[in-house]
């Protein structure tokens, strides 16, 4: 199989490999893959992570579901916020500086993880 | 801590910087389990769910400015459904804690490559939506 056409097949493997095992991160995997593996630029590459995160995601919630993990009394007041959020977000999309939120982004994960992991 | 209020409150930040494209995510993940303590399975189905709307609104706008290029996301789509599939079941059948630590590894390698990431240029790059 041609190379070029099978590598979005791979990044979308990794992405619904990831999302689903822990019901996040799917476009942390995807959207790096899309810039560098597939080659898409950076703008088209994240509008088109969310195209393909968000099928995958549906596929997750159905297999969740099935195995009895389907929070949605406590998910949605998370989901109310997060969509004005989303709606406020993309309003001022092109207001901010990226690069101080991604070192401050960057920072607060790390310490997610390091407090899950001890 | 766990109000109704102040869920909808982190739903909002998140989502705001979720539209910003830099991940939120990871950011209610990290809220919900290592924050709250909640119990990481319940976690993730809620962050799933969170995905949804969010993911469905901004894909409306995004495919109305046409910047979504579905040549590559098909065959993505295809695959990764599978695997998708697939992995939410491991997701659901591995020990609670096993699976915790292995998302807490996750979160240090991509927490790391955040702060690494070079500085992009500004000014002039913010996303055009003319077409």
């Amino acid at each position: 199989m041609n190379t070029k056409k099978s590598r979005p097949m791979v990044a979308g493997a990794l992405a619904g490999a990831v999302n689903g095992l822990f019901g996040a991160g799917g476009g942390m995997v995807l959207v790096p893959l899309l810039i560098s593996y597939v080659g898409l630029e950076d703008k088209l590459a994240f509008s088109t992570a969310i195209s393909i995160i968000l099928p995958l995601s549906i596929v997750s919630i159905v297999v969740y579901w099935l195995n009895g993990t389907f929070p949605l009394s406590q998910a949605w007041p998370y989901l109310i916020g997060g969509l004005a959020g989303g709606l406020l977000g993309g309003i001022c999309f092109r207001k901010v500086s990226a690069n101080f939120l991604h070192k401050a982004l960057g920072l607060f994960i790390l310490w997610g993880g390091i407090k899950l992991l001890i | 801590m766990n109000t109704i209020y102040t869920c909808i409150l982190v739903g909002l930040v998140c989502g705001i910087i979720s539209a910003f494209g830099i991940g939120g995510g990871s950011l209610l993940m990290i809220w919900l389990t290592a924050i709250l303590s909640m119990e990481q399975r319940t976690a993730q189905g809620i962050n799933l769910l969170y995905f949804l709307p969010t993911a469905v609104a901004a894909l409306l706008v995004h495919n109305k400015n046409h910047m979504v290029k579905w040549k590559v996301a098909l065959p993505a789509i295809a695959c990764g459904c599978i695997t998708a599939a697939l992995f939410s079941w491991v997701g659901n059948h591995l020990e609670l804690n096993l699976l915790r630590k292995l998302f807490g590894g996750f979160l240090v390698v991509v927490g790391f490559c955040e702060i690494r990431k070079k500085p992009k240029k500004q000014s002039d790059s913010s996303p055009s939506m003319e077409r």
